[in-house]
């Protein structure tokens, strides 16, 4: 089928040239794919109109199907599942869509499903299903949860995964790989059916044995009933993985389905760095960003609005309030937002940011994703972002109009971390982004999920083995552990079979039920896999809401503390009913909370372009540079002369080559290794590294670590030279040197709680339900203990130590590292004193022991100390 | 047997096991204090799979230490029973025949909720408060004590454990015996039990239980 001759086709092609656009190449490529009943990946960046591409593709479908009455056919069923990360993206897109439905005359309604949909709207939606249902991952297993599911899907003609690489490479993208094997599995059987009923009706009418044939042959009923899934992806560096993930449960003997459909857009992006007036030759992490304020303010200034992204929720109240000491002015224009800010206020920045009305918003990854901001023409980043996408993703909230320039400054927090900025730029200009890895084997999602289908229909495991067999996750799954996980769900493990009442899943003529209605219940409200930790509502004495803050932050309080939320100062007065009640406070001191986020690692992609930009900066040293030079590399260009400096101590490492620096201080005996592959490879190989010299010699060290490199300090000199050096960084043995050196244990301990959420072995109490699960609470590391004494064997327990291996050390990038180490050189230096490049990973080992004001004083006695030299 | 370290409180001796139990070598009790008898079954019967060899461990052990003391009696300073009946505890009604003639006392705790003909039935003496013995009291939750100036107490109900800090940021933490100057806390004897950490002030004594042994501090 012809996609420019079908009715659809000009009707939307007309609508949208009466309001002045066309169509871009990418959107009727998609539409032609739709038509025919293919699948597909769209690659466009957000606000280039990715939405239209999947969703007019369904308008136009329809209209094709129902050419004379498309406009007032109603009550159609299911046509759009439109599953995305986030809720909030849910209203936007939902309204846009409704535009284009009135627009066009047609009667199609837009559902929204998530946790926020009421439950008179969820009831409606049992009833009749709007053709169009926006929905989370979250939801949509929930919508599998209910009975009579399939029933949901038989319309169904478009399964679409927004924002697929936000999804991919976490356990909520396992949760759509899961949900698209059942729909399609479910599609299948509801059209086996129904190809069967004229059959029937045939035989019935003694019509003879010819007919029937002639009917089973007539293929193209099926044909225009397939099912097809859509994932829309920005950039990311697997994309053709991206789409296999995806689509793997479509995949058939002559190999992998759908195309990638890509956008061409080329969308301009300037990056500049903000460059301290005094570069430190001795750069430390941790002051020099909030200097920088004076710099900022300006720039406020001088755009219509400008996100400020920072890394931390508490650096977001600590700038909040540093932009109000120097700008006063701008109080009412500038606003906070991160995670653990009230709803109802974050909504209040959202829509202002929509109209225009404020100047700033500092903020945190709650900014990342989502709809567009339209004034927003700055964006600011603070500090490292770890990793190209991110750096990307956030400029890209910038210049959101077609052909706008994307505006991103990028403020270090040190003056190392301008290298990061040159990287970022080399970077970008090559298209050299990250790869999203999908997760492999996650059991407790499987658990989770096969409760779920416990909960509605019940399911027979046969059946269902087959078809998670076939997604991405699960596809190296053994029958095994398959059998392990039902035994785990059905008999609870091994048990004194007489006294035990253990019950969850129940076996009725080979279907798999959960028939206690409470446990039913429970399961509804736990499914998802974001485990949070668990959270307190902070509230005033005297009523009103100001957030959310962790319990554990809390817990540290004394009564009469003050504590900054929301830009506020607070003074912590007591816990009542899971709520921590404030009074406002005067206090000029206040604690700022550390939240417990993860600290994410340098990417690897960054960590490379980061290793190259020292290269440049080794080819410039020792000479002046000329005009060009120095404009076509601001950020080395200011930073020569600690560069300079570090390659008269030391050596400024190339890309092919490992520094290793020997020092000695009153402290002790210092090595500095800089591989650049972030913190977590750097934690894992600084222990590997420390049991390996053990065994050359009896040594006892400590740790400090940082994105760049890591310290192993020693009151003895460290056996590390020429001879033994390669062999310290051999990737041999090394999965039995990460057992015994790393603290494996402890990290296990740390995953087991998600999986432990996830798998339903824990049950975060839900307000209502506070006294009443009360018995039944439990905490992770007691159950960690528990399994590790008398079930190691556990499939869970196994799952989170596979996780330590996978994400808290990132094991395949560490053997990288050190088959990038073996085929490079090592170059080991002995400076007379401290350099440029292990300066700020002194100053973090000195951190632990010292309050931040001692630990200022000695930093800046140090730096002089050091300068004079 | 299991490790034991010898205290004197009182001119009395209790010998502390490493297996979470003290025996009063004066009048020959096994004390010991949060079982939470059922709690595995209770867990198990909601759909939480909770290894049930917990359970079979904790009834062993205190076997194992019935068997080695042969008290005379034995003192339960609350939580027995973690929940509501189920059918773990009926493997203790089966368990309590072999063991017909022993008296068992209970003071009660916060999580014994079963019903007085339950313990009726298994023939455990119940003291709602505090249980008197000569200068020592046992009480569940030493902030409910009734009795202020007089005698040694006996408590439960904390679970209290000891942080002991090394050096690098690594800390490891131990269920212990806890004795202050006036009162005394028992580690919870089920090993399927979270704990509490206390901060042990100069003059106290406190025994943290590592592995199979007992080290004082």
């Amino acid at each position: 089928m012809k996609l420019l001759s079908t009715k659809g086709y000009n009707i939307i092609s007309d609508w949208l040239a009466a309001k002045g656009h066309h169509p871009f190449l990418f959107q009727e490529q998609t539409w032609q794919e739709i038509i025919e009943g293919k699948s597909g990946l769209v690659n466009a960046p957000t606000g280039c109109g990715k939405t239209f591409s999947v969703f007019l593709g369904a308008v136009i479908d329809f209209i094709n199907h129902h050419p004379d009455n498309y406009q007032t056919k109603i009550k159609n069923g299911l046509q759009l599942i439109w599953i995305t990360p986030l809720r909030a993206l849910a209203k936007d897109i939902g309204r846009a869509m409704e535009e284009v439905i009135m627009e066009l005359g047609m009667g199609w309604k837009v559902g929204i499903r998530n946790g926020d949909t009421t439950m008179s709207d969820r009831q409606k939606q049992k009833r009749q299903m709007p053709e169009v249902l926006i929905i989370t991952p979250e939801s949509l297993h929930l919508l599998l949860a209910q009975k009579g599911y399939a029933e949901v899907f038989a319309t169904l003609k478009i399964l679409a995964i927004d924002e697929w690489h936000e999804l991919l490479g976490s356990k909520r993208g396992v949760q759509v790989e899961l949900a698209v094997s059942r729909i399609l599995a479910c599609h299948r059987q509801k059209q086996s059916k129904k190809i069967e009923v004229p059959e029937a009706v045939l035989e019935n009418t003694n019509e003879g044995a010819v007919m029937v044939k002639a009917k089973k042959l007539n293929k193209p009923t099926t044909e225009d009933r397939k099912l097809s899934i859509w994932g829309i992806s920005a950039t990311i560096g697997n994309l053709e993985q991206a789409k296999e993930v995806l689509l793997a449960s479509l995949k058939s003997k002559e190999g992998a389905a759908g195309k990638i459909i890509k956008a061409v857009v080329n969308k301009k992006i300037e990056i500049e760095s903000i460059i301290p007036d005094e570069i430190e030759k001795y750069p430390w992490a941790g002051h020099l960003g909030l200097k920088l304020v004076d710099k900022v303010v300006p720039i406020i200034k001088n755009n219509k609005t400008t996100l400020i992204f920072i890394n931390t929720r508490g650096m977001t109240e600590r700038w909040y309030q540093a932009l109000l000491n120097v700008a006063p002015e701008l109080a009412g224009a500038i606003a906070l937002h991160h995670g653990s800010i009230e709803q109802d206020l974050r909504l209040w920045v959202e829509d202002n940011l929509h109209t225009g009305r404020l100047k700033a918003v500092v903020c945190t990854a709650s900014l990342d994703l989502g709809v567009d901001f339209r004034p927003v023409d700055t964006v600011i980043q603070v500090g490292s972002p770890k990793g190209v996408a991110r750096f990307l993703q956030r400029a890209g909230r910038s210049g959101h109009q077609p052909d706008a320039t994307s505006k991103i400054y990028f403020l270090p927090t040190h003056s190392l971390e301008l290298v990061e900025a040159a990287a970022l730029k080399q970077a970008i200009s090559e298209t050299f982004i990250e790869s999203r890895e999908p997760m492999l084997l996650c059991f407790d999602v499987l658990a989770q999920y096969l409760c779920t289908l416990a909960v509605s229909d019940g399911f027979a495991p046969a059946e269902i083995f087959e078809e998670i067999k076939k997604t991405h996750c699960y596809n190296q799954i053994t029958e095994d552990e398959w059998q392990e996980l039902l035994f785990f769900l059905t008999a609870g493990g091994a048990a004194l079979q007489q006294y035990d009442e253990y019950k969850k899943i129940e076996v009725e003529e080979g279907v798999y039920r959960i028939t206690n209605r409470r446990m039913a219940m429970r399961h509804r409200m736990h499914i998802g896999t974001i485990v949070s930790d668990s959270m307190l509502k902070v509230k005033f004495m005297s009523g009103g809401y100001v957030g959310v803050i962790e319990e554990y932050f809390i817990s540290r309080l004394q009564p009469g503390d003050v504590f900054t939320l929301a830009g506020r100062n607070l003074e912590y007065v007591m816990i009542k009913d899971m709520t921590a009640i404030v009074k406002k406070s005067t206090s000029k001191k206040s604690i700022v909370p550390s939240w417990n986020g993860g600290r994410m690692p340098l990417s690897a992609n960054l960590g490379l372009m980061l290793r190259r930009t020292f290269d440049k900066a080794f080819e410039m040293n020792g000479r002046t540079l000329v005009k060009k030079e120095r404009q076509d590399n601001p950020e080395l260009s200011v930073l020569k002369p600690l560069f300079d400096l570090q390659e008269s101590l030391s050596h400024i490492p190339k890309e092919n080559e490992l520094l290793v620096e020997h020092i000695e201080t009153k402290d002790g005996f210092h090595l500095f290794v800089y591989p650049f592959e972030g913190r977590l490879v750097h934690e894992a190989m600084a222990a590997i590294l420390a049991y390996r010299i053990s065994r050359i010699t009896p040594i006892t060290f400590s740790f400090a670590m940082n994105d760049y490199g890591f310290e192993l300090l020693s009151d003895q000199p460290i056996p590390v030279d020429d001879t033994n050096v390669y062999e310290l960084f051999s990737l041999d043995n090394l999965f039995a040197d990460i057992q015994r050196s790393v603290n494996s244990v402890e990290m296990a301990k740390r995953k087991f709680r998600d999986v432990a959420v996830i798998g339903g072995l824990i049950f975060q109490g839900t307000p209502g339900e506070y006294v009443k699960t009360k018995h039944l609470q439990n905490s992770a590391s007691l159950l960690f203990n528990v399994f590790t004494e008398y079930d190691p064997k556990n499939i869970l327990l196994r799952q989170a130590y596979q996780e330590v291996l996978d994400q808290q050390m990132e094991e395949v990038r560490l053997r990288n590292m050190l088959e990038r180490i073996q085929k490079g050189n090592i170059k080991i230096q002995f400076p007379a004193r401290l350099t440029p490049f292990c300066f700020p990973l002194k100053v973090d080992s000195m951190r632990e022991n010292l309050s931040s004001e001692q630990l200022e004083d000695r930093i800046k006695r140090m730096q002089v100390q050091l300068e004079k030299i | 047997m299991s490790f034991v370290i010898p205290h004197r409180i009182y001119n009395n001796t209790f010998l502390l096991s490493a297996d979470r139990c003290i025996f009063w070598e004066e009048e020959k009790i096994l004390i010991l204090s949060d079982l939470h008898l059922g709690k595995t079954g209770h867990f198990r019967k909601a759909g939480i799979a909770i290894p049930q060899a917990v359970f079979k461990e904790d009834m062993q052990r205190l076997v194992s230490q019935l068997q080695s003391f042969k008290p005379r009696q034995v003192i339960i300073i609350g939580d027995m029973f973690h929940s509501e009946s189920n059918k773990e505890h009926e493997f203790f009604l089966k368990w309590r025949q072999d063991f017909a003639s022993l008296p068992i006392h209970l003071v009660k705790g916060n999580h014994d909720i079963l019903k007085k003909e339950w313990y009726a039935l298994a023939d455990i003496t119940i003291h709602t408060c505090e249980l008197l013995i000569g200068d020592f009291v046992f009480v569940h939750d030493v902030v409910d004590c009734t009795v202020p100036d007089h005698g040694y107490i006996f408590s439960g109900h904390i679970h209290p454990a000891v942080t002991i800090r090394g050096l690098g940021k690594q800390s490891l933490s131990f269920p212990c015996f806890y004795f202050g100057m006036r009162y005394a806390v028992l580690p919870a004897f089920s090993k399927f039990t979270g704990t509490f950490t206390i901060e042990p002030k100069a003059g106290e004594n406190v025994f943290a239980l590592v592995k199979q042994t007992i080290i004082s501090f």
